[in-house]
């Protein structure tokens, strides 16, 4: 049963608990306890499953460890402390793995050396030790594995895939017969992945294997739901003893926050004068802090923002860019020069979002809207170090979706509400590696080993003839007898309902092949003439088709075409590119912050309508005041009066242009054409997040095209998606009510897996999930086997598996993986059926250019705030037309 | 189709029939080709035995002929045979036996082994190549002889395709035969018969890296492309004209 706490303890009634020893230093060191430590050490003594959400800077780490730490000397005063591993503890960072090592040493040292100084020498000719603490990741040499087998420390500090390796060593899991606790750390990061899964199953594993029972322990950074959260971390088996108490403390922290436009007009002020604004802005941040954090979504944003704030201002060395193509090395020394108070300012990605200790920050700025709640929580959060100290955060917004995101976006996270994440749904893939860690670790029965799997949250409802299916296919049954002592991987015996080791090289290929996270690939570039270019991304090759444009370099090249791993281009003559270079990094907007959106523009909106009606207004201009009424409902939100103004004046354009404002309960499907006019749009207005809307345009599309009999362009956004069409091809009223009805009708799945075939991202997906399932073997006889390499074999691979069964567990994977984790099929079906039953209206018009809400859809579904130069003129534009229409 | 009055392409599938041999032609097989992927960490069905099985099974019964002639590498790897290649290379030639048909190998430069085979299966084996009625074939990595008489070259090895882009800017591979002249002899080559082979886009490589020798002679642009997939068999018209069409 999950449980939440209820009232805290008191410090004294929470102190109690504790070694004397280890209560003087903690009272010596910190003299008071943080919201999560008033729950989580008597708790943790009372070897409860808990999970602890806290903000940074909120002694978490020290919530979850004191306990378990105090145990440990009390074990060791009482002479029974011995070389096991009492605690093992994981997060998915090796950085933090460090961390944790070198902020546990010390204590232990020192409690350690009050207790010798207290007791006297003569306490050492007992039984009396060190605690111990040692690290194994993939970092650790085979020397210190060694060692470690000789003389294992009490905590273990690791990773999930060490974790893994260590329970397929005979040796050391002799060291684990005494386990009591499990510490996962970064749940947040973990629960809603491949990675975590993968551990979640090591944690079964383990849990049977060391039989006594084993205290389990989750930290993480705000995440919602936490009852789903809580499941992941103590499984599915339904004995009492899984229990688990959530510690919610993830709001005992203040938030201060505001959404800022730079100036009052985004639309005619000039887009060098914005960019001047925008950094003066930020400049004037970083004056009056301490220290700053900016985020940027991505790492090209991150790069021109330190480019421009030292070229702007004159900063030097003060200033540092951090994200995850620095060497690690570089960016260890910006943590480091953060914590100790040395730089005034740094730029990151995503990177610093989590995990290490970068001491005390003033003020978190965010560049553009980071399109989730939980994620904006987890950057603001960052800022005032201290539990007790406000995180002030501000989000700098360049164009008005982006200002009414951002501060929605806050407005939730003040009033707490949070996007969910989700549990991957039993990854056959992932099971697969397990399976054979299993069959290697002892011989199993089928029923025995499902029932242990089916312990684990994702895979609480695996159907029984998947299993089988995954057994089938490790064992090499899809090919021929004499072929499987190379195809099959593990003994299996189909009448006996017996599964087990095969052959000698499997625990090598295990260990070897282990893990979930793909390997990153770098496509290279060449001219026609095979001269070597540059660089780019895999996925960002998945998007490009011939024809399209794109900057490397600093320069424009035309795609050509793609042979494997290798991308060939031309040199291209126009002035700007079709596809942006942060294409790929851009964050998608969640489903939840999408429905909040809607439901604001919703309630805004007639209030807003109701203003204008009984004002009278019929037109928009620079004097137009913002009514009292609607500023009474504006400055209720976390937003400045740049912001105000400028979304007052975008919702007021939209209602007198178009006289709908699509909204949560509202999609619009508004048919309209270009600037130049050569093409038919249709852009839906869909507030579902890009995830559902992905899913959604693939739908609409297909069946449109069905419906026409031609190919239909799709465009994908975080507020709506688009549909292109030939010139000639416009719709009516009653085509449009015929498309909705043949979608309402149409077998969403086989649709969409017939779609996602044909793709690119289905061929790699597919890679990956035959590299995690050891169908593809990237280690391998001392060989070790480059992605492209893996890349051609796994298309043929996948043609192949095709055609001997359409069902095979690694292409199944595949489907759900692309369906369930890339895009959203589920709450599209969702829409769908909402849709359909009418609780979603949808209405057609059509409009002579597009209507203001249809702007960013149409300039470009993914937009990066700090480079939009071409755009803004084009935005400009647009704009310019829909006011002649308002104002005639 | 028809190519030309003495050769037809039955739709859809790798294979040339020889009228006036009552043979079809077929190349590049590669058996053994998953053994080679598995070899590398790739675990694919077996498929390709299968494919090849079905396809002869296919040409055979459409077209009436008789005899199956292989323009080499009917085997992938270069010199070892192990033990899961021979069951194969057994399957595949009581396969065709038993359709009643005669086989008959050239060999290719992945073939070093299989005269010693020829015995023990009853097989007409060809070192280099065969002058069978107007026809020579040969595998394709080397020149063929110069002496003779044959009317019409038949080589496999370069394994061609055309890459061509459909509607919505994907691009699709095809396999295809090339038909052209070489001095006073017409060249077909053969496409790959292989299942995992899809082939070298002859039409985008540029010309000097194509494999066979003959190509340094002749102008690869100048020969037909008839292109096979979706179940039919299409001229393309010249390659050259299939250069630069994205």
């Amino acid at each position: 049963m999950i449980s939440y706490a209820g009232k805290p303890f008191s410090d004294a009634e929470s102190i109690a608990v504790l070694n004397p020893y280890v209560k003087d230093w903690f009272m010596k060191n910190f003299g008071e306890l943080t919201p999560p430590q008033k729950y989580a050490f008597k708790l943790i003594s009372e070897r409860k499953n808990l999970l602890i959400t806290a903000p940074t800077g909120s002694g978490k780490t020290i919530s979850g460890f004191l306990s378990i730490i105090s145990k440990l000397f009390d074990y060791s005063l009482e002479g029974k402390l011995e070389d096991k591993v009492y605690c093992i503890y994981v997060s998915p960072l090796r950085a933090l793995n460090n961390d944790v090592y070198r902020n546990l040493t010390l204590p232990l040292e020192q409690i350690y050396s009050e207790i010798v100084k207290d007791k006297g020498e003569d306490i050492l000719k007992g039984n009396m030790r060190k605690v111990t603490i040692g690290v194994r990741t993939g970092d650790t040499t085979q020397q210190e594995r060694r060692k470690m087998l000789l003389k294992p420390p009490n905590i273990l500090v690791t990773t999930p895939e060490s974790l893994a390796i260590i329970l397929n060593s005979r040796k050391f899991m002799e060291h684990l017969s005494g386990l009591e606790y499990v510490i996962i750390d970064e749940l947040h990061e973990l629960a809603n992945n491949k990675r975590g899964v993968h551990l979640s199953l090591s944690l079964e594993r383990l849990k049977e294997e060391v039989g006594g029972r084993i205290s389990l322990i989750g930290l993480g950074a705000t995440l919602y739901p936490l009852d789903e959260a809580a499941k992941f971390l103590v499984g599915s088996a339904a004995s009492s003893t899984e229990d688990c108490v959530i510690v919610d403390a993830s709001w005992s922290k203040k938030l201060d926050v505001v959404t800022r436009s730079p100036v009052r007009d985004l639309i005619y002020t000039d887009g060098q004068k914005i960019e001047d604004e925008m950094y003066k802005m930020v400049n004037q941040i970083i004056k009056e802090n301490k220290s700053t954090l900016i985020f940027t979504n991505t790492r090209s944003g991150t790069e021109r923002v330190v480019f421009n704030l030292k070229r702007r201002f004159g900063y030097g060395e003060d200033i540092a860019a951090h994200h995850s193509s620095l060497s690690r090395e570089s960016r260890m020394e910006v943590e480091d020069l953060l914590k100790k108070g040395a730089l005034k300012c740094a730029v990151s990605s995503t990177s610093l979002e989590l995990g290490v200790d970068i001491g005390a920050i003033e003020d978190v700025v965010q560049l553009g809207s980071p399109k989730s709640v939980t994620r904006a929580i987890q950057r603001i959060g960052r800022a005032g170090h201290s539990y007790k100290a406000t995180a002030k955060g501000e989000m700098i917004a360049l164009d008005r979706d982006d200002l009414v995101e951002c501060t929605i976006m806050l407005d939730a996270a003040l009033k707490k509400h949070l996007d969910s994440f989700r549990v991957p749904e039993a990854p056959l893939d992932v099971l697969a590696q397990h399976i054979i860690g299993m069959s290697i670790a002892r011989k199993w029965g089928v029923d025995e080993a499902f029932s242990l799997v089916r312990k684990a949250y994702s895979y609480r409802a695996l159907q029984r003839k998947d299993f089988d299916a995954l057994l089938n296919y490790l064992a090499g049954n899809y090919v021929g007898l004499e072929s499987r002592r190379v195809y099959g991987k593990i003994w299996y015996d189909e009448k006996e309902k017996m599964f087990g080791r095969r052959g000698k090289m499997a625990q090598v290929i295990y260990m070897l092949n282990l893990g979930t996270i793909p390997d990153e690939v770098a496509i290279n570039v060449f001219d026609l003439n095979k001269k070597w270019i540059g660089n780019i991304e895999e996925e960002f090759l998945t998007k490009l088709k011939p024809g399209d444009i794109f900057t490397l370099g600093g320069r424009l090249y035309r795609f050509e075409y793609a042979k494997g791993m290798k991308c060939f281009v031309s040199e291209a003559k126009t002035s700007a590119p079709t596809i942006p270079p942060w294409f790929s990094e851009q964050l998608p907007l969640s489903f939840e912050l999408a429905e909040e959106i809607g439901k604001f523009r919703g309630s805004f909106a007639s209030v807003l309508s109701a203003s204008i009606k009984k004002r009278r207004i019929s037109r928009v201009s620079k004097s137009t005041k913002m009514p009292a009424e609607v500023k009474k409902v504006l400055s209720q939100l976390p937003m400045d009066e740049n912001a105000m103004d400028a979304v007052f004046r975008y919702f007021l354009e939209q209602i007198l242009f178009a006289k709908e404002v699509p909204n949560n309960k509202l999609m619009l499907v508004e048919q309209t054409h270009d600037i130049e006019g050569d093409k038919n749009y249709l852009v839906f207005h869909a507030l579902f997040g890009r995830r559902v809307n992905d899913t959604l345009s693939r739908l609409f599309g297909i069946v449109l095209g069905e419906m026409l009999d031609m190919d239909v362009g799709i465009l994908v956004g975080d507020n709506g998606f688009m549909l292109e069409l030939e010139r000639e091809s416009k719709l009516s009223q009653k085509a449009v009510e015929e498309l909705f009805s043949n979608v309402f009708s149409s077998d969403i799945i086989s649709t969409i897996r017939l779609n996602i075939r044909k793709t690119e991202m289905m061929k790699r997906r597919f890679r990956q999930v035959a590299g995690r399932s050891f169908m593809i073997l990237k280690n391998y006889k001392g060989w070790k086997i480059s992605v492209g390499r893996q890349q051609v074999n796994s298309q043929l691979l996948l043609n192949a598996v095709e055609e001997i069964d359409p069902d095979f567990p690694v292409l199944k994977e595949t489907y759900r993986e692309v369906m369930e984790d890339v895009m959203d099929v589920p709450r599209a079906k969702e829409v769908i059926e909402r849709l359909s039953k009418g609780t979603i209206k949808y209405k057609f018009i059509t409009t002579q250019t597009p209507s203001p809400f249809a702007h960013k859809t149409l300039t470009f579904g993914h937009a990066d705030v700090i480079m939009m130069k071409n755009k803004h003129d084009y935005l400009k534009e647009l704009n310019r037309l829909v006011l002649k229409r308002i104002n005639g | 189709m028809m190519l030309t009055e003495e050769i037809e392409l039955p739709d859809g599938l790798p294979v040339a029939h020889i009228r006036s041999l009552s043979s079809i032609a077929i190349s590049d097989l590669h058996l053994g080709y998953e053994g080679m992927m598995a070899r590398n960490g790739v675990l694919s069905p077996k498929i390709n035995l299968l494919k090849i099985k079905k396809t002869i099974s296919k040409a055979l019964d459409t077209t009436g002929a008789d005899r199956v002639i292989v323009d080499g590498d009917i085997k992938n790897e270069f010199s070892n045979v192990d033990v899961e290649e021979f069951n194969e290379l057994y399957d595949f030639i009581t396969y065709v036996k038993g359709t009643g048909a005669d086989l008959v190998l050239i060999k290719g430069n992945h073939d070093n082994f299989v005269e010693r085979y020829g015995k023990s299966f009853d097989l007409k084996i060809y070192r280099q190549e065969a002058a069978i009625g107007d026809y020579l074939f040969f595998h394709g990595e080397e020149m063929p002889s110069n002496s003779s008489n044959a009317k019409t070259l038949v080589m496999g090895h370069e394994h061609p395709a055309i890459g061509v882009y459909n509607k919505s800017g994907r691009k699709e591979k095809l396999k295809c035969f090339l038909y052209g002249k070489y001095m006073r002899y017409n060249l077909l080559v053969l496409p790959a018969m292989n299942y995992f082979s899809t082939g070298t886009e002859v039409n985008m490589e540029p010309k000097g890296d194509l494999l066979a020798p003959i190509f340094k002679k002749l102008d690869v642009d100048s020969m037909r492309a008839i292109a096979i997939g979706y179940g039919s068999t299409e001229d393309f018209g010249k390659v050259g004209k299939l250069r630069n069409l994205a």
